[in-house]
């Protein structure tokens, strides 16, 4: 393991000096390494990196994101996905190859105001994201109790491995659908077992950055402070699902060393 | 403008009673409009200013985009409110050159080549104004922005000096603004060490000029440090050091 | 001429879910009774160069109101009166779907619905703002500016107007030489009565007093009722839908023991005012 320097930093910061790469939301600037948004700042042996604690959703390809259907054309509907571009999800990727519009109806399969998951597959610099819904697991949300969180704050919440999510999943009994960009979807058999994780979530929001809020949060949820569980166990309900979280997490940190060469 | 009375009296006091060199009261409220994606409420002496920040965000109307960068739109607007005598609420040709000016202001700052084809929206209200309101709105501003998340190379503080009474003084109220003999208001970037705006409005004599210059920049880092003390305050709390979670 | 939109906000089909569940429990998304409204903070004389002014919020509905008083012409009609005019502007700040620009009919309808309440209530004793007779009078401007918008800008704009008027101090002109003089003193705004509009949004069969923003996005129609302590003296109905008339009574009646409540905090600034 090792050693990694923390620190709080705002834009323009200087983090550190000599010869350290870039990774996320850092700039070198003749000798030094400087912040570019507020955050965390990390230095590392592989590269200096500020984990950011505002900003708006940015769409990453192979983001898991839950959007909200918005409108339609012929060819495709356009999703809000929280972000500063709306996403199209075309009417091939649901009715298939030979989707035509005068047979297929688009709006019996997803109306106005749907809330959706789906996976990033295309996004550059000179078009919209694109998304596919062609997955286990993803399509139309059928019920749930429905929250926004800062999308800079979603890692934290899925914590190492699925950690976070899943200590409130179990303490709670329900099932927690995040996206990549701050929307979140609780179910669950007990109201009050949806309202406590909801408020474990807006807990984890606001106290992402501090120390001990794992501790915090299971003293919220009542359970035990122990060490978190090396290897995720079943579930009752989406058994698939942590695997979906953890399969993020994976992508996120290669993503992150992906970033970092830019 | 010639003067008509003395606004500094002969223990070099100010009207408002500061010393030549002294900054006005400066507090910073983060994140008060909650609906926008950055925002900060600055009292600069009798200044009250809202700053509040969309964006990165879709461009409306989509033929406006540009294809490789941000597109950054700032608006200064007054309150018919704010000043001495009730403003018409229709932009004016003053608020029309102030938006352009911190526009150019900030945008050195930003990195907008990071978010091609979206729009970043600045909106500077002000609701009192007192002398120095540009560069209230553009502290504002930039504070609004990094709170809004928005990649930059570094914050722009902004402060003016003048000449009253035939001294250089820093940080020009309204009165003193109305009755001197010259405003200078600037903006900077600290870490760089790069102007952002200049302007300058009256006579100085060329020796002043340097003096006047120089005193602004001193004004913009004390404003630089009255930011960071915010931003810090807001997002961590009264935690300095960055303590370790046990893995 | 004015025309039909598109919706700006699109409300989840998971919140209209939720919120039928909790309507038909009895309870608001928010926690709220159909009859609660939001926490309401009033804070006046923020704005030092103003006459008067007030900052509201309702919930986390934000609106600042400045008086600015000054002398000029009477109305047509009106010559010994003295002139009030109300005015409001939804700034670029206040949500993600406002553009910046001359206001819309949206904001034109919000500013004469205030002004309504407070010229029919006859608020202002006018007849007190006369200085030259047919000639030279007060006239009143009031400035709102919604700061953050989450829905029923009308009342949270009302209370504003209210509030400021209630708390400004009104400068002494005096003609000297055919010139008009602020003498340096100044008086208290001659206040006559106190109107307080209410305002409800009707989803479904629920009529949902003071409605939140995402409320006003699922709502068929809307009614705000403005009243002092002897009656009625403004109405506005409001959005695309229809009322019946005894949900109309309904709000009505909600109006005139709701508006009390509110008066009363309202009332606590006029004693505070010299």
């Amino acid at each position: 393991m090792h050693e990694v320097k923390r620190r709080y930093v705002i834009p323009g910061d200087k983090i550190a000096e000599g010869n350290f790469r870039p990774l996320m939301n850092v700039i070198k600037s003749g000798n030094a390494l400087v912040a570019t948004r507020i955050g965390i700042a990390e230095t590392g042996r592989d590269g200096v990196k500020v984990i950011p604690l505002s900003g708006v959703y940015i769409p990453r390809v192979n983001d898991l994101v839950i959007g909200k259907i918005i409108d339609h054309s012929s060819l495709s509907w356009e999703v809000d996905i929280n972000s500063c571009f709306s996403a199209h999800l075309p009417a091939q990727d649901v009715f298939g190859r030979d989707f035509s519009p005068a047979r297929d109806d688009m709006t019996k399969h997803f109306a106005i105001g749907d809330m959706i998951t789906a996976r990033i597959i295309a996004f550059d610099r000179t078009r919209d994201p694109m998304l596919t819904v062609q997955d286990r697991d993803l399509g139309k949300i059928p019920r749930g109790e429905l929250l926004r969180i800062s999308a800079t704050r979603v890692p934290r919440l899925i914590g190492k491995r699925g950690s976070m999510i899943q200590t409130i999943e179990q303490a709670t009994q329900t099932r927690v659908l995040i996206g990549q960009n701050g929307i979140v979807v609780v179910t669950g058999r007990s109201p009050e077992g949806v309202n406590l994780a909801v408020r474990a979530i807006r807990m984890v929001e606001e106290e992402a950055h501090t120390a001990n809020l794992t501790q915090r949060i299971k003293g919220l949820l009542n359970v035990p402070d122990t060490p978190p569980p090396q290897e995720r166990g079943p579930l009752t309900v989406g058994a698939s699902k942590p695997q979906e979280i953890e399969s993020t997490i994976d992508e996120v940190e290669e993503e992150l060393e992906v970033e970092g060469e830019k | 403008m010639t003067q008509t009375r003395n606004l500094i009296d002969e223990n070099g006091k100010r009207i408002d009673g500061r010393g030549i060199d002294e900054l006005r009261t400066v507090k910073l409220t983060i994140g008060s409009v909650k609906n926008a994606d950055g925002s900060a409420f600055i009292e600069f002496g009798k200044n009250k200013i809202l700053a509040a920040v969309y964006g990165p965000r879709e461009v409306h109307p989509k033929h406006m985009a540009l294809p490789d960068r941000c597109v950054l739109r700032c608006r200064y607007h007054m309150s018919p409110f704010s000043t001495d005598t009730r403003k018409n609420p229709a932009p004016s040709r003053r608020e029309v050159e102030i938006s352009k000016v911190m526009r150019e202001a900030l945008e050195p700052a930003l990195m907008l080549q990071d978010y091609p084809r979206a729009a970043i929206d600045v909106f500077v209200e002000v609701l009192q104004s007192d002398g120095g309101s540009r560069c209230a709105g553009i502290t504002a501003a930039s504070v609004a922005l990094a709170d809004a998340g928005i990649n930059m190379h570094d914050l722009v503080a902004s402060c003016a000096a003048g000449k009253v009474d035939n001294k250089i003084v820093l940080d020009i109220n309204d009165e003193e603004d109305k009755e001197g003999q010259a405003d200078m208001p600037v903006a900077y970037m600290p870490r760089l060490e790069q102007l952002t705006l200049l302007q300058l409005d009256g006579r100085l004599a060329p020796e002043q000029f340097n003096e006047c210059l120089d005193k602004a920049i001193s004004g913009c880092k004390m404003v630089y440090e009255i930011q960071k003390q915010a931003l810090m305050q807001k997002y961590f709390g009264n935690e300095t050091e960055l303590k370790e979670e046990p893995q | 001429m004015s025309s039909s939109k598109r919706s700006t906000i699109i409300v989840e089909h998971l919140r209209k879910q939720q919120m039928w569940d909790s309507l038909s429990r009895g309870k608001r998304l928010d926690g709220r009774d159909f009859s609660e409204m939001r926490q309401l903070i009033i804070e006046t004389d923020i704005i030092k160069k103003a006459n008067g002014s007030a900052r509201v919020k309702l919930g986390d509905t934000e609106v600042i109101a400045g008086v600015k008083v000054e002398t000029g012409e009477p109305f047509e009609g009106l010559e010994n009166k003295g002139a009030l005019i109300v005015s409001a502007e939804v700034l670029p700040t206040a949500s993600p779907y406002i553009e910046p620009g001359p206001p819309d009919e949206e904001v034109v309808e919000l500013a004469r619905v205030v002004d309504r309440g407070v010229r029919e209530s006859e608020m202002i004793d006018l007849d007190k703002l006369v200085l030259v007779p047919g000639k030279i009078v007060y006239t009143i401007f009031v400035d709102c500016s919604v700061l953050n918008a989450d829905g029923n800008l009308f009342d949270a704009t009302s209370y504003a107007t209210v509030a400021a008027l209630l708390t400004s101090k009104l400068p002494v002109f005096e003609v000297q030489d055919q010139k008009v003089v602020d003498s340096g003193n100044t008086q208290p705004m001659p206040v006559t009565s106190m109107p307080v509009s209410i305002t409800a949004a009707r989803i479904g069969d629920y009529v949902l007093i003071d409605p939140s923003a995402e409320e006003e996005a699922c709502m068929d129609s809307r009614i705000t009722i403005t009243t002092t302590d002897e009656g009625f003296c403004a109405t506005q109905k409001g959005h695309t839908g229809s009322f019946t008339p005894d949900q109309i009574k309904k709000a009505a009646e909600a109006a005139t023991i709701k508006g009390k409540e509110v008066r009363a905090r309202l009332k606590e600034f006029l004693v505070s005012n010299g």
